[in-house]
C-alpha cells in the first residue's frame, strides 16, 4: 500500500537524521585546540546519561577535558543545534506560509527589531541579569516581539492578513529600525564595534544557563509548529482552495506565525543575528525530500541543527584561536553548496 | 424545504460600490446550475460569497437549512467543495497527495489517513479517471487531467455541493465536453448538487436544469435554459444579436450569435426597409440589414419559408401568408401599408410565379409610389427570374424604366451609406 510506503520514507528519514545528529555533536563536541579522542568525548557524555552511567569506565580521562567537554563543547554544540533547527524550521514555514522563495525568519523584521533592541541595551550600558538572562538577551527579545506585533497589526485589514502587506510591511519596519540602529551606531561610535559583532552571531562563551532558558519554549514551538504540516501544505496550493478545504486559513496563519516568530526571537536573542541558515536549508532539504511539509519541516530542523554545529565548529577552529562570527560561515559554505545543489537538480524551488 | 442553497438579499462589496446588488435565489437538492453572464458580471465574485471566501456585507446564506457562518471552516468543507479557476499548482506534490488534501476536513491534527480515507480517494481517483496518474507529480500532467484530478479532491471532500468557477475555460472541446459529462454523472448518481460558472452558454443549455443569468451585479433571469436564454436576455445583458434554435440531436438549445449591439449606428436605426425575399434568399440581406441595426419588415412571405423562420428569430415585422398558397388581396393590402411605412424596397433574386407576383407588383407600387427600390441582382440571366410566361419580366422592365436600382449585393446598398 502506498500511504505505508510513504510513511516508511519519511519515519526512515527522520531515523536516519536523528542518528547523524548524534554522532555531529558528538563529534564536534570532539573537535578543538585540546586534543580529546571521540571514544572519550562518547564516555563523558554518556556518564551524565541516566540508566548507562553506572556502566561507563571514566578512570582513563581527565578532569580538565570533562570540564572542556560538559562546560564549554557540549553546550556551544548544543545551542547551536537548538539554534539552527528553529531558524530552519521558522524559515520552512514562512516560506510555505508566504509562498516565497525569498522569505526567511527574518523576513517580517525579527532581525532589525532585535538588533535595535540589543543596540539600545549596548549604548545605554544597562549591564543586569534579570533570572540569569542579560539584558541584551531581553531587549534584543522585546525588540523582536515589538516588529512582529506592529507589522500584524499594520497588516490586518477587515480580519485578514494578506501575505503580501505583511511581507512588505516587514520590510518597511524592518527598514526603519535598521535606520534607527545605524544612526545609534553613529553617534555611539565606541560601541559600534560591539553591536556589529553581536549583528554577525556568535555562540561563543554562552555556557549552560541561555540554553537552558530557551531549551523548553523553543523544542516546544518546534514540535507544535509540525502539526501544522498538513496544513501549510494545503495553503502553499492556494488560499481560497485551503479555505474551501476546511483549513482556517486566517488563524493557521496566525498561529504560524506567532510560532515561527517566538522561537526565532528567541534564538536571536541569545546567538545573534546568524543569516543563511533559516534560507537556505529549506531549499536544501525541500531539493532532496520534496515539498510536503510533513516530512520538511522534521528534516529541516534536523539538518539545520547539523548545518549550525557544522559551520560553529568550523568558525571557532579554522583559524584558532581566532573565532570568526558564525554567520560569515554560515554563508561561505552554505552558499556554493546551494549553487551546487540547484545547478544539479535544474528544478524550481 | 428541500433547498440546498438559500441565498437571501445578499449585497457585497470590494470597495464602495456593491459589486453584487441584492441578490436573492433558492437551489433545490441535486440540481445542476449554470451560473452565466458577461464578464464582470459578478458571477465568480457571487460563487465565492457562497463557498464562504468572501463574506457578504449583508444578507444570509444557507447551506441545507443552516446559516453559512455557523458553520467551521471544517464542517463547512463536508458540505461544499470548490473547484477554482486556476488550478495551477506550481509545487511538486503528487497527484495522490494532493486529492488526499480532500480528506482534511474529515481528520483531525492528530490523525494520519486512515484506509477508509485512501479507499474514498481511490474512488474519487476511478470516478474521474486519473487512478493511473496518482504517483505523477501534479505539475507534469497536462491542464485537462490537472483539473480533473482537483474535482477528483473535491470528490474526496464527499460535499454535498460542489462549486466549480469556469472549469471549461482553459480546456479544448473535447475536454470541455468530458468535464461537463463527468459533472453530469455526480450530479445524477451521487445526487450532488451543482453550481458552476461557464462562459459558453451553449454547453450551459444543454447540461444545466437551471440557469442564472447575471449582469451588473445583479441576477437577470433564473430557471429553465429555454427561460433565460431568450433573444430579448442575452441581447440586453452581452449587448448581441443572437438567434435562438433547437439543437435536434441534443434536445437542447443553443445561440447563433448574429452581431454586436454596439456597432448599430444610432441615426440609422429609424430607418425602416421592407425587404421582399422567400426560399432563403433573403438570408444575407436581413442579418445585414439588422447587423446594421435597420427596423426591417418582409413580406409576404408564406409561413413556413427558411426566411420566414430568420425573420421569426430576429423578430422582424412580417407580412405572412399561409404555407404553399399564393398572396391573398389581405396580405397584399397589409404588404402595401408596410412599403408605405419604408424609406426603402430591397427585393431580393427570388423566382417569381403565379404565387408570388403580387409581391413584385407592390415592388412596382413601390416605385410608382416614389420609394427608392434595390434589386439584389445575383441572376446571370433573366430566365431563372420568370415562371409566368413573361409576366415577370414585364413588370420588371416597367420597373427598371421608372428607376429601379440594381446592384450586385447588399454590401453596395450599405456602402452608399443609405
Amino acid at each position: 500500500m502506498k500511504a505505508n510506503k510513504m510513511k516508511n520514507r519519511y519515519a526512515t528519514i527522520i531515523l536516519i537524521l536523528s542518528i547523524m545528529l548524534i554522532l555531529f555533536v558528538v563529534l564536534f563536541s570532539t573537535i578543538g585546540t585540546a586534543n580529546i579522542k571521540v571514544s572519550d568525548t562518547f564516555k563523558i557524555i554518556g556518564s551524565k546519561l541516566p540508566y548507562i552511567s553506572s556502566k561507563i569506565d571514566m578512570n582513563e580521562i581527565s578532569d580538565s577535558h570533562k570540564i572542556i567537554i560538559l562546560k564549554i563543547r557540549l553546550p556551544r554544540v548544543l545551542l547551536g543545534v537548538l539554534v539552527g533547527a528553529s531558524l530552519a524550521s521558522a524559515g520552512t514555514a514562512f516560506q510555505g506560509m508566504f509562498k516565497n522563495p525569498m522569505a526567511d525568519p527574518y523576513v517580517i523584521g525579527i532581525s532589525s527589531g532585535a538588533a535595535l533592541g540589543a543596540s539600545i541595551a549596548i549604548i545605554s550600558q544597562i549591564d543586569m541579569k534579570f533570572l540569569g538572562i542579560s539584558s541584551i538577551s531581553i531587549f534584543a527579545f522585546i525588540g523582536s516581539l515589538i516588529t512582529v506585533f506592529t507589522v500584524y497589526s499594520i497588516s490586518k485589514i477587515k480580519g485578514k492578513v494578506p501575505t503580501t502587506t505583511l511581507l512588505l510591511s516587514g520590510i518597511a519596519l524592518g527598514q526603519f529600525f535598521t535606520a534607527i540602529m545605524s544612526f545609534l551606531m553613529v553617534v555611539y561610535t565606541k560601541d559600534m564595534e560591539k553591536i556589529i559583532f553581536w549583528t554577525l552571531g556568535s555562540f561563543s562563551g554562552k555556557g549552560w544557563e541561555p540554553l537552558l532558558h530557551i531549551f523548553v519554549p523553543t523544542i516546544v514551538s518546534i514540535i507544535v509548529l509540525n502539526f501544522f504540516a498538513r496544513d501549510l501544505n494545503i495553503i502553499l496550493i492556494g488560499e481560497e482552495s485551503a479555505q474551501s478545504l476546511g483549513v482556517d486559513v486566517e488563524k493557521v496563519k496566525l498561529y504560524i506565525l506567532i510560532l515561527s516568530s517566538f522561537m526565532t526571537s528567541m534564538v536571536v536573542s541569545v546567538s545573534g543575528i546568524i543569516g543563511f541558515v533559516g534560507l537556505i536549508i529549506p531549499h536544501i532539504v525541500r531539493l532532496i525530500v520534496g515539498p510536503d511539509h510533513r516530512i520538511l519541516l522534521p528534516a529541516s530542523a534536523l539538518v539545520g541543527g547539523i548545518f549550525m554545529t557544522f559551520t560553529d565548529t568550523l568558525a571557532r577552529t579554522i583559524i584558532s584561536p581566532v573565532e570568526i562570527p558564525v554567520g560569515i560561515i554560515t554563508a561561505l559554505f552554505g552558499g556554493p553548496f546551494f549553487i551546487y545543489l540547484l545547478r544539479k537538480k535544474k528544478r524550481e524551488i | 424545504m428541500d433547498y440546498a442553497l438559500e441565498v437571501e438579499k445578499l449585497n457585497f462589496a470590494y470597495e464602495e460600490e456593491l459589486t453584487l446588488k441584492d441578490i436573492s435565489f433558492n437551489i433545490k437538492k441535486g440540481e445542476f446550475i449554470s451560473i452565466i453572464g458577461p464578464n464582470g458580471s459578478g458571477k465568480s465574485t457571487l460563487l465565492k460569497n457562497i463557498s464562504n471566501i468572501y463574506s457578504p456585507q449583508s444578507g444570509s446564506i444557507k447551506i441545507y437549512n443552516n446559516d453559512i457562518k455557523k458553520y467551521g471552516t471544517r464542517e463547512l468543507a463536508k458540505n461544499i467543495a470548490l473547484v477554482p479557476q486556476d488550478t495551477i499548482i506550481s509545487y511538486n506534490f503528487s497527484v495522490l497527495d494532493i486529492v488526499l488534501m480532500g480528506r482534511f476536513s474529515h481528520l483531525n491534527r492528530f490523525e494520519k489517513e486512515r484506509e477508509e480515507d485512501f479507499k474514498i480517494v481511490y474512488e474519487a481517483l476511478k470516478k474521474t479517471n486519473t487512478f493511473h496518474l496518482k504517483d505523477r507529480n501534479i505539475d507534469e500532467i497536462s491542464g485537462g487531467e490537472r483539473q480533473r484530478v482537483i474535482i477528483a479532491r473535491a470528490l474526496a471532500q464527499e460535499p454535498k455541493i460542489i462549486f466549480l468557477d469556469e472549469p471549461t475555460s482553459h480546456l479544448d472541446i473535447n475536454h470541455q465536453m468530458e468535464l461537463l459529462n463527468l459533472l453530469k454523472i455526480l450530479n445524477k448518481e451521487r445526487k450532488t448538487t451543482i453550481i458552476l460558472v461557464i462562459h459558453d452558454i451553449n454547453l450551459a443549455c444543454r447540461y444545466s436544469d437551471k440557469i442564472i443569468l447575471m449582469n451588473n451585479g445583479e441576477i437577470v433571469s433564473i430557471g429553465t435554459p429555454k427561460e433565460v436564454v431568450t433573444r430579448k436576455n442575452i441581447e440586453k445583458t452581452y449587448g448581441l444579436n443572437i438567434i435562438v434554435e433547437e439543437n435536434p440531436y441534443t434536445d437542447s438549445i443553443y445561440i447563433v450569435p448574429l452581431s454586436l449591439n454596439n456597432y448599430i449606428d444610432q441615426n440609422k436605426k429609424k430607418s425602416r426597409i421592407h425587404v421582399i425575399a422567400g426560399g432563403g434568399t433573403g438570408g444575407e440581406i436581413l442579418s445585414k440589414l439588422e447587423e446594421k441595426g435597420y427596423n426591417i419588415s418582409i413580406g409576404v412571405i408564406n409561413i413556413g419559408d427558411s426566411d420566414w423562420q430568420l425573420g421569426r428569430k430576429l423578430s422582424l415585422n412580417i407580412i405572412d401568408e399561409k404555407p404553399f398558397s399564393e398572396i391573398s388581396d389581405k396580405a397584399f393590402k397589409e404588404n402595401m401599408k408596410a412599403i408605405e411605412k419604408s424609406h426603402v424596397v430591397i427585393l431580393s433574386s427570388i423566382p417569381y410565379g403565379r404565387g408570388n407576383l403580387k409581391n413584385l407588383e407592390a415592388a412596382y407600387n413601390a416605385i410608382k409610389m416614389g420609394k427608392t427600390v434595390y434589386l439584389v441582382d445575383s441572376y446571370s440571366e433573366y430566365d431563372k427570374f420568370d415562371y409566368i410566361e413573361g409576366k415577370g419580366i414585364e413588370i420588371l422592365e416597367k420597373m427598371k424604366r421608372s428607376g429601379l436600382r440594381i446592384i450586385n449585393s447588399i454590401d453596395e446598398f450599405l456602402e452608399e451609406g443609405q
